[in-house]
């Protein structure tokens, strides 16, 4: 396609090996995958007209965590720069937004998260609704698994099912160099194992890993110059439902996933690949059909969120893996992913397409 | 670097009192009767109820509805181990209830005994909290538990009169997460060097600035420092900045009397050294552009045992403080905008 002024491709991606437990801060992982990004791509930081970061403080325990990150963009002298509460998906919406303003050509993304120093089972209980889940201690585990056994009793899903996501994701994972999780498993060997949170087992479940991961976005012909073949955004799109699950006509679909991909324009021509943020692997059968995908697309070849699942980190993954299909692997269109919240609450759909 | 990490477990605590604002307070007041509400709007009935039509936004309004004790169990999961959020110290069910008379589940605990007792299906009715111990909180109800007798609640679905005034308008709530977090590599040494008695910075390859305490990078031109960047400063420097804080008796402060925290630029070095403490003077003398030296712990009382990520550049146990050298102060306004 030839680019107007308003067109904006995503033209550089880089993410730092993730980890179980890091040594290192959150603001030195936002260095490393910052560096990584602009080494990449040939890029000078002073070149870049916004900066946007997704994070939370209560990953790392760290009040302000945010402004400390910044440390990172070397802000001297002062930069435009933003930050999201939020999964690095959000911020890359909010840089394609700031972007569409039309007087700086150059932004960068980020997410980062070191989701190592809190316990996964008490840390999201306050996220959730604080008069009638978080007295409960309401854990993300626990809502997840309601999410899934309601699946199960639709008949939409087995648990074998469940089982076959874990298994794919993990062999795709192992062509993947920033996996954390990968390998050969069966599928009895995995039903085997004891239930977390009945019905999900401990690989339905998503890793907790520490990483960072930043996307350059690039307006009209400004891309040619940092990629050979930008990755344009030709949708974009993100929907909410209501914070209390239980007020959800129907957990076991994503109204919201559905109503962002036809936002974003999911439908009107094939998907080639398609990155899906699934924090819990069955969330990816539900995520699947909401956006309408079948047989002919390619999910998650990279291994998706169960490779690596840095909370702040995992959905603008998924867009820089699908945006690597085009700029890389020459692919022609693909998709991806991210969520927040409870049960599938929060969803965008970003849709990318390469010159032909 | 250390050969082993040193670790840092902080707990985050801090207790919320909630206003309820109409509709919970309404819902508050009856649970602590030991009535559950729900409201009717859209055609529905939400239980327990909320202030907005999630379809539509419209407010609820009043048109109350008794539901329950008892219901039915749509979907559920089983908790082995019970975290210390977890109002039950035993294995126990999650699951979503639908309460006789609503058309929306609530979520709460089903203490069912064992796993295997729990099916989509399975009526269960709540079991409160003595009546003295309700409060109008969720967990007023301990639990619900299987129900002996399947049949309907009596009442359900009939309307509740409110009261004209509620009892219960404020919820505690609290926050109680437990972290633990590692020293950096720049901690590590940071913290290493204070134990020594000397003060380290970084000087950047690029733009020359000398950086302290040690952030492992420069914050000019976000390019990454090590150990080799490392650079001894002297413990001797001027006041670029400072403020009196007066101690607010929130919770957790232990602090009583007004106190100084000020910002240090140490000799040779480009970026001020914060939050530090005044020996000697009163916090009314304090003033910019003062030379000021480090009062070092004597070795043996020295620790670095609070110096984690999050008070990098802090002295620790190992600074008692600074004290006035006695040189004439140099001019306030050389320092005022030294920040970094």
């Amino acid at each position: 396609m030839a680019p107007t002024e308003n067109d904006i491709a995503i033209v550089g991606f880089a993410q730092t090996a993730p980890d179980r437990r890091t040594q290192l801060t959150e603001a030195d992982l936002v260095l490393h995958a910052t560096r990584a990004v602009m080494a990449d791509i040939g890029l000078d930081k002073s070149e870049i007209g916004f900066t946007v970061s997704g994070s939370c403080d209560y990953l790392s325990g760290q009040a302000f965590s945010f402004v400390q990150n910044t440390d990172a963009y070397g802000m001297v002298p002062a930069i435009n720069e933003s930050h999201v509460e939020m999964d690095g998906a959000w911020a890359l919406y909010e840089a394609f937004v700031r972007l569409l303003q039309g007087d700086i050509d150059v932004a960068m993304a980020v997410g980062v998260g070191k989701n190592s120093n809190s316990d996964p089972s008490t840390l999201y209980t306050i996220e959730f609704d604080p008069y009638y889940l978080t007295p409960l201690g309401t854990d993300t585990w626990s809502l997840a698994a309601m999410q899934a056994r309601a699946l199960l009793e639709s008949g939409k899903a087995t648990e074998r099912d469940f089982a076959e996501v874990v298994v794919r994701n993990r062999a795709n994972a192992k062509s993947n160099p920033y996996a954390q999780v990968s390998g050969d498993f069966s599928i009895d060997e995995l039903l085997a194992a004891d239930y977390v949170r009945n019905p999900l087992r401990l690989h339905d479940l998503p890793p907790t890993t520490d990483q960072a991961a930043a996307i350059i976005l690039a307006r009209g012909k400004r891309a040619y110059d940092l990629c050979d073949r930008p990755a344009w955004i030709t949708g974009i799109d993100h929907r909410i439902e209501a914070h209390l699950p239980t007020v959800r006509k129907d957990i076991t679909t994503s109204v919201s996933t559905r109503l962002a991909a036809e936002g974003a324009g999911a439908g009107k021509a094939p998907i080639e690949v398609a990155e899906v943020h699934a924090p819990f692997g069955f969330q990816e059968l539900i995520v699947a059909e909401s956006l309408g995908l079948d047989a002919s697309t390619e999910i998650n070849p990279s291994g998706g969120a169960l490779a690596s699942h840095a909370v702040m980190v995992a959905g603008i993954i998924r867009i820089g893996e699908a945006a690597n299909q085009i700029t890389k692997n020459g692919k022609n269109r693909t998709l991806a992913h991210a969520t927040s919240g409870p049960c599938l609450q929060q969803n965008l759909v970003c849709v990318m397409e390469g010159d032909q | 670097m250390a050969d082993t990490v040193q670790e840092f477990v902080f707990n985050l605590t801090f207790p919320f009192t909630r206003t309820l604002g109409s509709t919970l307070s309404t819902f508050s007041s009856a649970l602590a009767q030991g009535q559950i509400i729900g409201v009717r709007t859209g055609g529905r009935v939400i239980a327990p109820p909320l202030e907005y039509d999630p379809d539509t936004a419209a407010d609820t309004g009043t048109d109350w509805v008794r539901v329950g004790p008892k219901g039915t169990v749509s979907t559920w999961t089983w908790v082995p181990e019970p975290t210390n959020l977890h109002p039950l110290d035993h294995a126990f069910g999650f699951a979503f209830i639908t309460l006789d008379g609503a058309d929306t589940p609530m979520i709460h605990l089903v203490d069912a005994g064992s796993e295997s007792a729990m099916s989509a299906g399975m009526r269960v009715e709540a079991k409160f909290k003595a009546p003295g111990d309700c409060v109008g909180r969720i967990d007023d109800i301990i639990a619900f538990v299987p129900a002996a007798d399947p049949s309907l609640s009596e009442g359900a679905g009939e309307p509740f009169e409110a009261p004209e005034e509620n009892d219960i308008t404020e919820m505690d709530a609290y926050c109680d997460l437990t972290y633990v977090d590692n020293a950096s590599p720049t901690t590590t040494m940071w913290a290493k060097a204070l134990m020594e008695g000397r003060l380290i910075g970084q000087k950047c390859p690029q733009c020359a600035r000398t950086i302290v305490g040690p952030r492992g990078m420069c914050s000019v031109c976000a390019i990454e420092l090590d150990e080799s960047h490392v650079i001894e400063v002297a413990d001797r420097g001027v006041v670029s900045n400072f403020t009196i804080v007066t101690p607010v008796q929130y919770h957790g402060q232990t602090e009583t009397e007004p106190f100084v925290r000020c910002s240090i630029m140490l000799e040779g070095a480009d970026a001020v050294i914060a939050q530090q403490e005044i020996l000697d003077i009163p916090a009314s003398e304090v003033r910019v552009g003062m030379h000021v030296e480090c009062v070092w712990a004597p070795e043996s009382e020295r620790s670095v045992e609070d110096i984690d990520n999050r008070s990098r550049g802090s002295g620790g146990d190992a600074i008692l403080g600074w004290r006035l050298t006695g040189e004439p102060d140099e001019p306030a306004e050389l320092y005022l905008d030294r920040m970094m």
